[in-house]
């Protein structure tokens, strides 16, 4: 009963919140309303922390006409048969003869009718008889049918190419052409919500403009790029990834790198993560209090994890000659975040996960292989983090720059190649043990999340399998496992060594 | 005490009031779901308008909850009748709990260990979820990386697919937040919903 006692108090107190007071008003801004006549500009003004719109402009704007009643206190806004009654400071608007509350009262302010921008899409769009859609972060009202996709665009640059990446939602097809100086890439769309990202200093790609052609965005190309390759998949929740690739002249890997013309003018700072292969961190999963996953004969994955490391690092050491650490040397308990700190505190140039799986499925068996989802926001961090070069105090004397990356973003910028690091052992794996049905995965693993430099987790197998617990346990399936990454960490150091030239 | 039948209770005693204070009702709600799905009227919770002329006879909604597929790798959706409740906090708690308690159809399992339960709900004013577990998600908790990524995109998943208003989930355990709940998946930051983990993507 308590309960509902504090649900009425607290409607009351909204309810006189809402009605209350509110303070002076802020320096007006505009919306732009796009429909099929064109693009029109709406004036706003912030009140409290909500966006008027006058109901003036709103009759110019839409044909709407309006009529106070001022014995009532109420406006009546007109259009044809259809009327909305509007009464000063309240939040709930009769439209078309329904009921339609707002996020903020409406107000009469010297003379002159304000509603809250919400009114356009909940009630206006009432009297109107169409879809009006209210894009708060990019500001559009986006009225009728018109297709207005949202796109969102990153840049991923590499050294060798650069990617230009568009994320349209809803999902919708684009075709590229390519005028002189430009690709031009069309969306079957009337007019784009774009969201465009800095360009980082490189010679492939100058600029990204939205086109004079409705739905269109320009890449303006650099003295690097001379030629181009489009691929698109679908994402989660129905949007498109619509990639535009920009190549240098020569693709082949026969071809020298001096051969391309312009130098790579990305700053030393940010420039290629990583030179080579010279030190692996390898991280055995769990260990001490956290047991991590365990066999039907009790079998622990933080002990297997441990063996394999163990077995890695002298592998490793004897045939590539790298530095080896592991993140725990023996039963003990280590966070996450101090494993990939490890890793960072010993420049590592490539980070490894292991670990052993566990299923409530006793069936399920496989080894799969992990690197990281990163999320947008994440991504666009670490446009910003890319530039935060810091000077700090050195002892005996002087200053030495360092770059300063957000820890949550670590990861961002080492995506594509931990990718290729992923599919390399997974495929090494894969012509040796049994592998799950999909093997190389993307999963917000924490682990991986403040590592600074390609990274992947690898699970070895189901512990939860009899089989496969069996195996795990076995030195022949461990040293098929070391194998396998080994061989995978070969090909992917002769690839950091072909980049880095 | 079934706690079901005490908000049922609860919704006729005070549907008389709600005519009265329907207005104060819709004040209200606006200012809490201050960031609707743009178009959509105030609420995807249809109970708002409802209760004046609705008997009090437990209405119920059918809601989406998810357990592991026949092979353990993947995310089955099935549809559920869950109790309907009269605000999206309340829903998202009766959502939840239904999950948790859900005896999947046969060929599938659950994806929330036994003994795991809520301990309270939260929604921020972003429309971020906050979702507090008892400890027991984690020590009744089978570990591996993939009965992981199913139990916590069993809750995200669960939350943002019925209530689309509801922007991304952030799971914490016994009050606390924590930094997985097996090793693997981060649960520092909120979490998105995932379809890639789905049978059959939408």
């Amino acid at each position: 009963m308590r309960r509902t006692h504090l649900a009425s108090f607290v409607v009351t107190v909204l309810c006189l919140a809402s009605i209350g007071t509110l303070p002076a008003q802020a320096p007006t801004t505009t919306l732009t309303l796009l429909s099929r006549e064109g693009r029109r500009s709406l004036p706003t003004t912030a009140i409290g922390n909500q966006d008027y719109v006058s109901v003036d402009d709103l009759n110019a704007a839409f044909g709407t006409t309006a009529r106070e009643d001022r014995l009532a206190g109420g406006l009546t806004i007109t259009l044809r048969n259809r009327s909305a009654l509007l009464t000063a400071d309240q939040t709930v608007v009769q439209a078309n003869g329904r009921l339609v509350s707002l996020l903020a009262p409406v107000l009469r302010r010297d003379g002159r009718w304000l509603v809250p921008v919400d009114f356009i899409p909940r009630a206006l769009s009432l009297l109107l008889e169409t879809r009006l859609d209210l894009r708060r972060s990019s500001r559009l009202l986006v009225m009728g049918d018109m297709r207005v996709p949202r796109v969102v665009v990153s840049i991923d640059a590499g050294v060798t190419n650069l990617s230009v990446i568009f994320e349209v939602t809803p999902s919708g097809d684009a075709k590229v052409s390519a005028p002189p100086g430009r690709l031009q890439v069309q969306f079957e769309a009337d007019a784009l919500e774009l969201t465009l990202p800095p360009i980082p200093a490189q010679t492939f790609l100058l600029g990204l403009a939205q086109s004079e052609t409705p739905g269109a965005v320009a890449i303006v190309t650099g003295p690097r790029y001379a030629q181009y390759r489009t691929s698109s998949s679908q994402t989660d929740a129905g949007s498109t990834r619509f990639v535009v690739d920009l190549l240098p002249a020569t693709t082949t890997t026969t071809a020298p790198a001096t051969a391309t013309p312009a130098p790579d003018m990305r700053p030393s700072l940010n420039a290629t993560p990583s030179t080579g292969l010279r030190t692996l961190v390898i991280d055995p999963g769990h260990g001490g209090d956290e047991l991590g996953a365990q066999g039907p004969r009790g079998t622990l994955e933080k002990n297997v994890t441990l063996a394999v490391a163990r077995r890695l690092r002298t592998l490793v050491e004897t045939r590539l000659g790298l530095k080896v650490f592991l993140t725990r040397e023996d039963d003990r308990t280590v966070p996450l975040d101090d494993r990939s700190a490890f890793a960072n505190a010993h420049r590592a140039d490539v980070f490894l996960s292991i670990h052993a799986n566990a299923a409530v499925r006793p069936s399920l068996k496989g080894a799969e292989v992990y690197y990281l989802t990163v999320e947008r926001a994440d991504a666009e961090a670490r446009k910003r983090a890319d530039d935060t070069a810091t000077a700090v105090p050195e002892l005996g004397g002087g200053t030495r720059m360092i770059d300063l990356i957000l820890w949550e973003t670590a990861q961002a910028r080492y995506l594509e190649q931990s990718s290729t690091l992923a599919g390399m052992i997974e495929q090494s794996l894969g012509t040796r043990l049994e592998m799950s049905p999909r093997a190389v995965r993307q999963a917000p693993f924490r682990v991986l999340v403040g590592a600074n430099m390609p990274a992947a987790l690898v699970e070895m197998g189901y512990l939860t399998n009899a089989d496969q617990e069996r195996q795990l346990t076995s030195a022949g399936y461990q040293d098929y496992v070391v194998q396998a990454i080994l061989e995978a960490l070969i090909k992917f150091r002769d690839l950091l060594d072909t980049t880095a030239q | 005490v079934n706690p079901q039948h005490h908000k049922y209770a609860l919704i006729a005693g005070v549907a008389v009031a709600v005519i009265v204070l329907s207005w104060a009702m819709f004040a209200a709600l606006s200012w809490l779901l201050r960031r609707p799905v743009p178009g959509s009227e105030a609420t995807t919770v249809p109970s708002v308008t409802a209760p004046a002329g609705a008997k009090p006879a437990a209405p119920r909604i059918n809601a989406t909850l998810y357990f592991a597929s026949e092979d353990g790798q993947r995310l089955v959706s099935v549809q559920q009748e869950v109790p309907l409740a009269g605000s999206v906090v309340e829903q998202a708690r009766a959502i939840l709990e239904a999950q948790f308690s859900a005896k999947p159809p046969e060929s599938l399992t659950p994806t929330i260990p036994e003994g795991a339960a809520v301990r309270g709900l939260y929604v921020s004013s972003q429309n971020d979820v906050f979702v507090d577990l008892e400890p027991t998600v984690r020590s009744k908790h089978p570990g591996g990386s993939m009965q992981e990524l199913l139990t916590v995109y069993t809750i995200v998943n669960a939350l943002l697919t019925n209530l689309p208003t509801l922007q991304q989930v952030q799971i914490l355990i016994d009050g606390r937040e924590a930094d997985t709940l097996a090793g693997h998946v981060d649960l520092r930051r909120p979490l998105k919903k995932n379809d890639n983990l789905l049978a059959t993507p939408p």
